[in-house]
């Protein structure tokens, strides 16, 4: 080699080209901009229909958490953290390392669903419910969709930690697309909060 | 694989047949078939003079309605002996049979509903009987489509010995093509399409009739056909 | 019957064997039924009935007596009482590629179970309740406005036969091993299963975009499910074409002639 400048290795600790391949799967990243796509129309049209009658927005948007709404956030980007850090280990073969950090995600993870509860349940049982006015059914519709999103990305978790300790080899591919989703899901709650909890 | 509950689902069919036959002549709307150019009035009339009957025979049909299934899945678990290239056309009867078979209950329980209360107003009645003649009608029309594909499925067979016969095909497309004129039923209040007429009504029950007593001889003989080239492991 | 067994991808009906002796004849009938049954259909709801698009839950009670005693209401339900089967025909097609998956039989009872239920809840009644208010003259506006109501909500709102078949057809094809369906198709038919979701909301709203009418509630709804439909099925023709002869049931046979 006479080359002097050192170049990295293109190839990650199981042998995979890591410079051309793209991380994850290809349909994954499919579904995740279709996702994005679809939920920026809803965004769009609550925009839209919040500009036609900003009072009602703003009034309903009184009822909110903002407290809930921000733990949720430190959750999730707290659990996001982890599973970057989580993949980044399973790349360079650590498997008990990523098993642990990716748990801990999973943990964290479940906490979301649990505030989630507490945050709707008083409001419905004071009467704030979906068919109450347009900001409700747009909020309980976009973050029950998210919350959706949420629990698959935790059973997605919860197959990478089996494929982690399971076996030996494990599908990095796979790891990296659930990786990429829990990613998404984080990324949605940052509009959602920004869009229903922040914007007064 | 036993065939021996096979057999006795086969022979449930009679036995649905005479069930089916009591509640045919039992039921004060069949005879005659009650007209759709009844007023709300007469109907109210009808269900409050045959309470008796009709919640009889709703509570008979509830019961035994779906004992013809077995006589439908026998049909297709022979298709899917058949060798067709794929089980399409078994998968297309099946969802065919079940969607029937539900309307049909479906008409069951309307009439039910309607002798519940039959002081309720002749309006809400004459709905129910609407819904209840609609509902009855419906299956006439699945018979057509899951009637064709059993014939589709028997003319494409490529076994040397096929499952069935040819001219079962050929009975099958003719049965259908007869259920045809009951799915306009709705079209006309009058006249042999109408839901109590010639063509909707008798000639249909009478297709329907045949079909099933000419189908059953014949999966009696399909079926130990298949027993004797498998073996019956009892 | 290795002179046809010209390896997957291959045609069915190879140089000299006529379309009626094709071996995969009967998946291509089952088929070419369905754009027939959509195309019925469109008619039928759109130009007949003028039942699609949705009409407003909200309209005047006199213009929904004047719709609901539309006789052109009878029609369409005839024509679906005889053309109902052909639904069946059509979910059939995508039972009839799950088999070819790697994934459990119960993906197929389940499917079948989902396809029955929803042909009833979510195309039959719902028609029925349109064209019950045609049928008879005298009735009380209240009661056709019920009906009208009923027909609607249940052909627009029927929600969880569908979340269970797109759920299942979608799962089927990411869990896969036979790679039957493109991967990328699973994951559109997941927002098929979230399009119901979105649906719910016309049980709650008279008005408004979450209304049986509404613009995200039908028509974002309707932008992201026809092309789907559309796709799903140009896959199944591409799959059942691709499909190995060797893997037919039909395999081991020579095609029949149609009528001897």
């Amino acid at each position: 080699m006479t080359n002097t400048v050192e170049t990295a290795s293109a190839e990650d600790f199981y042998g995979r080209d890591t410079q051309t391949s793209l991380p994850g799967e290809s349909s994954m990243w499919f579904f995740i901009l279709g996702d994005l796509i679809i939920f920026g129309v809803y965004f769009i049209s609550y925009m839209y229909y919040r500009g036609q009658d900003q009072a009602l927005f703003l009034e309903s948007q009184q009822h909110l958490s903002q407290g809930i709404g921000i733990s949720n956030t430190v959750v999730l980007l707290t659990s996001s953290l982890f599973v970057a850090l989580g993949t980044e280990a399973a790349r360079h073969g650590k498997r008990q390392h990523a098993y642990r950090l990716i748990g801990f995600a999973f943990v964290l993870g479940l906490l979301f669903p649990v505030l989630k509860m507490a945050e709707w349940l008083p409001k419905v049982n004071a009467g704030l419910t979906p068919g109450e006015n347009l900001f409700f059914m747009y909020y309980y519709l976009m973050t029950g969709l998210h919350l959706c999103h949420l629990v698959l990305g935790l059973v997605i978790l919860a197959f990478v930690m089996r494929d982690l300790r399971v076996s030996t080899a494990p599908n990095i591919k796979f790891i990296e697309a659930g990786g990429t989703y829990w990613h998404m899901v984080d990324l949605l709650w940052l509009i959602l909060l920004a869009l229903f909890y922040l914007m007064r | 694989m036993s065939t021996r509950g096979q057999g006795i689902l086969l022979w449930l069919t009679p036995v649905a047949g005479v069930f089916f036959l009591i509640a045919y002549v039992l039921f004060p709307g069949f005879s005659p078939a009650m007209s759709p150019t009844m007023t709300p009035e007469q109907v109210g009339l009808f269900f409050q003079e045959n309470v008796t009957a009709v919640r009889g025979v709703a509570i008979l049909v509830n019961l035994v309605g779906a004992m013809l299934v077995p006589f439908f899945a026998i049909i297709a678990v022979q298709m899917m002996r058949m060798a067709n290239s794929s089980p399409v056309l078994a998968y297309s009867y099946i969802i065919s049979v079940g969607i029937g078979m539900t309307a049909f209950l479906l008409a069951d329980y309307c009439w039910g509903v309607a002798a519940y209360r039959p002081d309720r107003d002749p309006q809400l009645l004459s709905l129910l009987n609407d819904m209840a003649w609609f509902f009855f009608i419906t299956p006439a029309g699945l018979i057509v489509v899951q009637n064709l594909c059993l014939a589709l499925g028997i003319y494409f067979d490529a076994r040397p010995e096929p499952i069935f016969p040819r001219w079962v095909a050929h009975f099958n497309v003719v049965t259908a093509v007869l259920m045809i004129p009951g799915a306009f039923a709705i079209m006309n209040k009058t006249g042999p399409l109408a839901w109590d007429g010639s063509l909707s009504f008798s000639l249909r029950l009478a297709t329907f009739t045949a079909y099933v007593a000419v189908m059953f001889f014949v999966l009696l003989g399909v079926t130990k056909k298949q027993t004797a080239e498998e073996g019956a492991m009892s | 019957m290795s002179d046809f067994a010209l390896g997957s991808g291959a045609a069915s009906a190879p140089a000299g064997r006529p379309w009626y002796q094709n071996k995969k004849l009967d998946q291509y009938i089952c088929f070419w039924s369905i754009p027939i049954f959509y195309n019925l259909f469109g008619l039928v709801f759109v130009p007949l009935s003028y039942m699609m698009p949705p009409r407003s839950p909200s309209s005047d009670m006199s213009e929904i007596v004047a719709f609901m005693q539309s006789p052109n209401l009878l029609i369409a339900s005839s024509i679906l009482i005889l053309s109902l089967g052909l639904s069946a025909v059509g979910n059939a097609m995508y039972v009839s590629q799950i088999k070819r998956m790697s994934v459990s039989p119960v993906f197929i009872y389940a499917f079948l179970a989902g396809s029955m239920t929803g042909a009833i809840v979510g195309c039959l009644f719902p028609m029925f309740c349109f064209g019950l208010g045609a049928f008879r003259p005298g009735y009380d506006p209240e009661i056709l406005a019920m009906l009208y109501d009923f027909g609607y909500l249940s052909f627009i709102g029927s929600l969880g036969c569908f979340c269970l078949n797109w759920g299942l057809l979608s799962l089927a094809i990411i869990l896969d091993k036979n790679t039957i369906l493109p991967k990328w198709l699973g994951y559109y038919t997941a927002w098929q299963f979230a399009t119901e979701l979105f649906a719910a909301t016309v049980w709650a709203y008279k008005t408004g975009p979450f209304a049986w009418d509404g613009l995200m509630a039908f028509w974002f709804n309707m932008v992201i499910y026809v092309p789907w439909q559309i796709i799903v099925y140009v896959c199944i023709f591409k799959a059942i074409k691709a499909q190995p002869e060797s893997e037919l049931g039909n395999a081991q046979y020579e095609p029949k002639a149609l009528y001897s």
